[in-house]
């Protein structure tokens, strides 16, 4: 038998039943919006967060390699052969080559704080190319260029200089390295791929010569290779390094840290959106539970519409209908809403603002589908309640 | 009565038996022929079938056995969708309690009454108001149900069961919650409306409203007893 109930009034209809019961309606339709938001907040953010690594990548570049001697059995660090330098640059592809030397020497604020409150703050000693190598730029001062590797200057890390309480460099500033007074030219911006340095003062190595006796023995290299020949250069890193065992060599690329930690990020991501799903799910059953009553208390208006001539079909597709709407409704304020977070994040953490639309649209229709699968059995109980017995007095 | 009026209803050995525990027989064979443009009233205490009866011949109900003949139509052939739409184009009900829906408006809800017949919302509002006229009701169109009185409830409701033109009308103690004057009123629109040619059948547990009506079946414990 054909329907007769034309498509916009049973869409009337449905509506008439949601708006009916608003502040129902509105209960029941928050664990939907919470889910929805969740994942569509989640998405948001994992895509903002990798559109904004990727800009990162992009200005660091990813064929910056790092060697460092492997940390001992007992953490004490081994030495590099020397010459290690020379025969780096021998390699066909590297660009560029520089190194630091990693000391032991204390970092003080002045000479009222005890030398045994060093606060992980690390003296490097470096060469002028260190901060072109890595890709670094400086917020204040300049680096320990032109000769200034002769005298007692040094530069901050961006973490050390806040760590000593250092944020301009408008006034003459010293800080104590062991028990010499350093002049503070210069204080790097954050290097995001090197938080090592960050948390390093820098100094250059004529002076670390003169005044504790340091000879120039690297402990990190650092690596600018041809980006075409980068997976090569890895390779040959470290036996070049250390012919002998090349395996005391420890080789790595920074960006691989970031896409390790974007990888963390992704598996936290999947949890997040695990929970917007169960949110999802108990916002389903919240639904069908809402309707099932709903059934119930309208047995009169289902009655009367039986009476006036409505099929079971068109009693089914009408509280079907009015699930769809209800979880639509949740689905599109939590859409809203997880748009809203992501901005708020973004502007936040001053990321990149990224919101997949697909994601967005396949949220929506995830809303409308659990409506649905939520509506079935509710509707089916409304079809099957007898005319006769839902008119009864 | 004039024997050349033709019987539109006919209920030949009619029983409705709920399952129990205990199964009750509400309706125990009835046979019973109402012809086009009766007005017959079902009197009987509460609990003596007149509901079940008045369920069965409106279709709101399927008989445990017999057979019912509607408009010459065995309606045992009728699938559950034919039912639906046959009581929606032919059979306009009453109920006590009124029934209207409570968020829509007197001409809204007597608008409800075309709604599955396939016939666009505007032209469904038109013909409301046209039969809320008829029942003296003009000035209520945008009146929701709970700012009218019983009375007016009443008559919306008589508007919806009108508004598709159907051949019988069927009452389930219209006059129920109602105080007298109003009950009167709606007993002499429903009068009104046999007199247009409809065949009214009314449940009362009022004799005196059922005298009024030319025919009265009278059931105790689910049988015909005048």
């Amino acid at each position: 038998m054909k329907q007769k109930l034309k498509i916009v009034d049973l869409f009337m209809v449905a509506l008439y039943g949601v708006k009916a019961r608003r502040g129902r309606a509105t209960l029941t339709s928050i664990g939907i919006g919470i889910g929805i938001a969740a994942i569509v907040a989640v998405t948001g953010i994992s895509a903002s967060g990798r559109a904004d690594l990727l800009a990162t990548l992009e200005s660091l570049g990813t064929n910056l390699i790092k060697a460092s001697p492997q940390a001992g059995f007992f953490g004490t660090q081994e030495k590099l052969p020397d010459g290690v330098l020379g025969m780096v640059e021998r390699i066909g592809p590297v660009q560029e080559v520089t190194s630091t030397t990693q000391t032991d020497l204390l970092v003080r604020r002045t000479d009222f704080i005890s030398e045994f409150e060093g606060g992980g703050i690390s003296t490097v000693v470096t060469s002028p190319e260190l901060l072109d190598v890595v890709g670094g730029n400086l917020s204040e001062g300049r680096f320990i260029k032109n000769g200034l590797g002769e005298i007692p200057v040094t530069v901050l890390g961006s973490v050390t200089a806040s760590r000593l309480g250092i944020t301009s460099l408008a006034e003459p500033i010293r800080i104590l390295i062991e028990n010499e007074w350093f002049g503070v030219i210069g204080i790097l911006d954050e290097l995001k791929i090197h938080p090592d340095l960050d948390r390093s003062v820098f100094i250059g190595y004529g002076v670390a010569k003169t005044l504790f006796n340091i000879d120039e023995e690297p402990t990190t290299i650092y690596v600018r290779s041809n980006p075409a020949y980068i997976e090569d250069v890895v390779e040959v890193l470290a036996p070049s390094m250390n012919p002998e065992n090349p395996d005391q060599v420890s080789v790595s690329r920074p960006s691989d840290a970031l896409e390790a930690q974007e990888a963390a990020e992704v598996a936290f991501t999947n949890l997040l959106l695990g929970l917007g799903s169960v949110a999802l799910l108990v916002g389903g059953v919240a639904i069908a539970n809402v309707m099932i009553m709903s059934v119930l208390e309208r047995r009169m208006e289902i009655g009367v519409r039986r009476s006036i001539g409505a099929t079971r079909k068109e009693i089914r597709y009408q509280f079907l209908l009015e699930s769809i709407l209800l979880s639509g409704v949740g689905g599109l304020v939590g859409v809203l809403l997880g748009a809203g977070i992501t901005l708020g994040y973004t502007k936040y953490t001053n990321i990149v603002f990224s919101i997949p639309l697909l994601q967005v649209l396949g949220a929506i229709l995830l809303a409308l589908l659990i409506g649905a699968l939520s509506g079935v059995y509710p509707a089916i109980k409304a079809s099957k309640i007898q005319p006769a017995e839902a008119v009864r007095k | 009565m004039k024997s050349k009026t033709k019987t539109v209803i006919s209920l030949n050995n009619i029983s409705k038996v709920y399952k129990g525990p205990p199964p009750v027989k509400a309706v125990d064979k009835i046979s019973l022929d109402i012809k086009e443009g009766d007005l017959v009233s079902i009197v009987g205490q509460s609990g003596s079938g007149k509901s079940t009866l008045l369920n069965m011949i409106g279709l709101l109900d399927s008989t445990t056995e017999g057979d019912i003949e509607i408009e010459g139509q065995d309606i045992s052939t009728l699938s559950d969708d034919e039912l639906s739409k046959f009581r929606g184009e032919k059979i306009g009900f009453i109920f006590q309690s009124f029934f209207l829906l409570p968020g829509l408006t007197a001409q809204e809800n007597v608008a409800e009454g075309l709604l599955y017949q396939g016939i666009k919302r505007e032209e469904r509002l038109k013909r409301a108001a046209k039969v809320l006229e008829e029942v003296g009701l003009v000035d209520r169109l945008t009146h929701l149900p709970k700012e009218l009185s019983g009375g007016e409830q009443q008559r919306v409701a008589i508007a919806r069961a009108l508004v598709q033109n159907p051949a019988f009308v069927l009452a389930d103690e219209p006059t129920g919650n109602l105080d007298k004057k109003s009950g009167d009123n709606i007993l002499k629109i429903l009068k009104d409306l046999n007199k247009q040619g409809k065949t009214v059948i009314m449940i009362t547990h009022n004799l005196d409203h059922a005298k009024k009506f030319k025919k009265v079946v009278k059931l105790v414990d689910g049988k015909i007893v005048a």
